[in-house]
């Protein structure tokens, strides 16, 4: 085991620091200065679906790599105890957490936003109408003035009634819209205003003393948010732009191809990436002695330029090939092994 | 909601908006008699295009009438894996830019040890990653051939809040 310098691991620190607590971008947002006038819309919505009572069904249908997939969610938020969701037509009632996939994202953390703001322009764009309800439509731009969101957000101090993703052809890749709501009648909320939020890197510094190297950043200004070993033994990594999630699990191991089943295997340089059509466009390889494993809500292409952008090892190492013995075998090759 | 009726060709004109559209497809995804309907609608529509000049681009409206049952079998993508060096239109960064440590036996016959590049730069983003090589496994001693627990890891990333604080879900991580 290599000892490491202990200037090199503050080095380390200092490097998810800036990713985790500031601007990655020239600019930091000032909601005062600069051009994000929706925000503060957003952060009004993103309060509202934690603390106000509703209740009402979504409909959500992400248009994925090769098809697009639909569901019909009940969904009814109790203030304190949370966001209750059931999918139609006979799921169970699940509770979620209102800034997850499983919550249709709609109440973010402040940090959260705060990742929005410094990856896009948030403007708002006048009065509109969703769930038969009037709406402000605040739009999202990237950095080429091109739409990559479009939120419409209750004027009754409601939730986000709908939510479109856009990917860098302008095509809509991911809807959810309130069909209908009923909102609780607004009362006066005790509590934090918004839920503060934070990047969950904690563990990253032993990872990467262990050897590890985590990009901080993917493609598509997918910015690294969670580092962990789950107790099951993967090594799980969370990355977000403030719109979309991609989640990145490694395990050791190589893969069984033969047994991934209903999943239609890629070629690319030679090398198989799996994938399977599904919301989460599910994408599967194995890279070095590890398998990876990729889900994510995001554009398709984000995702492509994602999993691009993650190790692949076009032909497999010996070692892979050969399997466990192969060190008797090198051994022998090799004199001075 | 009742079947979809004269709707249906309204729908896969693009005429209906977007909360009328939001309806017809949360119809769609139970109702088989609408489903067959839009597709017998669509291809009739496909017929009378091709007849007269070039065939329409495939549009949004195009696209999102090809929903069917989540896991229907659905026609590949064209070009899932260009071989150029771009990739779904953005520049591929270099690889390796994540990467677990090089866990494979050691001192023994020494296969031929990648250099591990410092740094690594995303489209636009800088970014870095540190490497040093050592030996760390982390899914247990004995890595085998194996299955990814798909449905675990789509449990875990739905119900993951990012920039939530904790990242760790709050469900039981079961199926
Ligand atoms: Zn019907």
């Amino acid at each position: 085991m290599i000892r490491l310098p202990a200037a090199l691991i503050l080095a380390v620190l200092m490097l998810l620091g800036l990713v985790a607590g500031s601007p990655a971008y020239a600019s930091p947002p000032d909601e005062a200065e600069n051009d994000d006038t929706g925000l503060h819309l957003l952060r009004e919505a993103a309060i509202a679906g934690r603390n106000r009572g509703y209740a009402g069904t979504r409909h959500v249908t992400v248009w994925g790599r090769s098809g697009a997939f639909s569901s019909v969610l009940r969904v009814r938020n109790v203030p304190g105890q949370g966001l209750f969701v059931r999918t139609e037509p006979s799921g169970p009632i699940r509770r979620v957490d209102p800034g997850s996939p499983a919550g249709s994202m709609a109440a973010p953390s402040e940090a959260m936003l705060e990742v929005l703001a410094r990856n896009y322009r948030v403007v708002e764009a006048g009065g509109e109408h969703a769930c038969g309800r009037p709406a402000r439509l605040v739009r999202v731009l990237r950095a080429d003035g091109t739409l990559a969101a479009r939120y419409w957000l209750d004027e009754a101090g409601g939730p986000v009634l709908r939510r479109e993703l856009l990917d860098g052809h302008g095509r809509v890749v991911h809807t959810e819209a309130l069909l209908d709501l009923v909102l609780d009648p607004a009362r006066r909320v005790a509590g934090p205003a918004l839920v503060a939020g934070g990047s969950d890197v904690g563990e990253a510094p032993r990872l990467l003393s262990m050897g590890w190297r985590l990009p901080t950043a993917l493609p598509g200004r997918l910015e690294l948010f969670a580092v962990h070993v789950l107790p099951t033994g993967y090594l799980y990594l969370g990355y977000s732009d403030g719109l979309s999630v991609v989640s990145v699990f490694v395990q050791s191991g190589v893969l069984d191809g033969e047994q991934l089943r209903g999943w239609h295997a890629q070629q690319r340089d030679g090398h198989t990436i799996w994938m399977r059509n599904s919301a989460e466009q599910e994408t599967i390889w194995a890279s070095g002695g590890h398998v990876y494993t990729v889900l994510a809500d995001a554009p398709a292409d984000t995702v492509d330029a994602a999993v691009a952008a993650l190790p692949h090892e076009p032909v497999p190492t010996l070692w892979n090939r050969l399997g466990r013995g192969a060190h008797r075998l090198l051994s022998w090759a090799n004199p001075f092994g | 909601m009742s079947h979809l009726g004269e709707r249906v060709s309204a729908l896969v004109d693009g005429e209906l908006n977007h909360h009328e559209r939001d309806r017809a497809l949360s119809h769609l995804a139970f109702c088989a008699s609408c489903r067959a309907e839009v597709d017998a609608v669509r291809a009739l529509k496909n017929r009378l295009r091709s007849l007269d000049g070039p065939a329409m681009p495939a549009d949004l409206t195009m696209s999102l009438l090809r929903m069917g049952d989540p896991g229907d079998p659905l026609p590949p993508r064209e070009r899932p894996f260009p071989s150029s060096r771009t990739f779904g239109g953005a520049p591929i960064p270099s690889m390796h830019s994540v990467a677990p440590p090089d866990n494979r036996p050691r001192g023994r016959a020494a296969g031929p040890r990648r250099t591990r590049r410092v740094g690594y730069v995303a489209v636009g983003v800088a970014s870095a990653a540190v490497a040093i090589g050592t030996l760390f496994v982390v899914g247990g001693p004995e890595p085998g051939p194996r299955v990814p627990p798909v449905d675990m890891f789509a449990n875990q990333h739905s119900n993951t809040a990012p920039y939530g604080g904790s990242a760790r879900p709050s469900f039981s991580p079961t199926p």
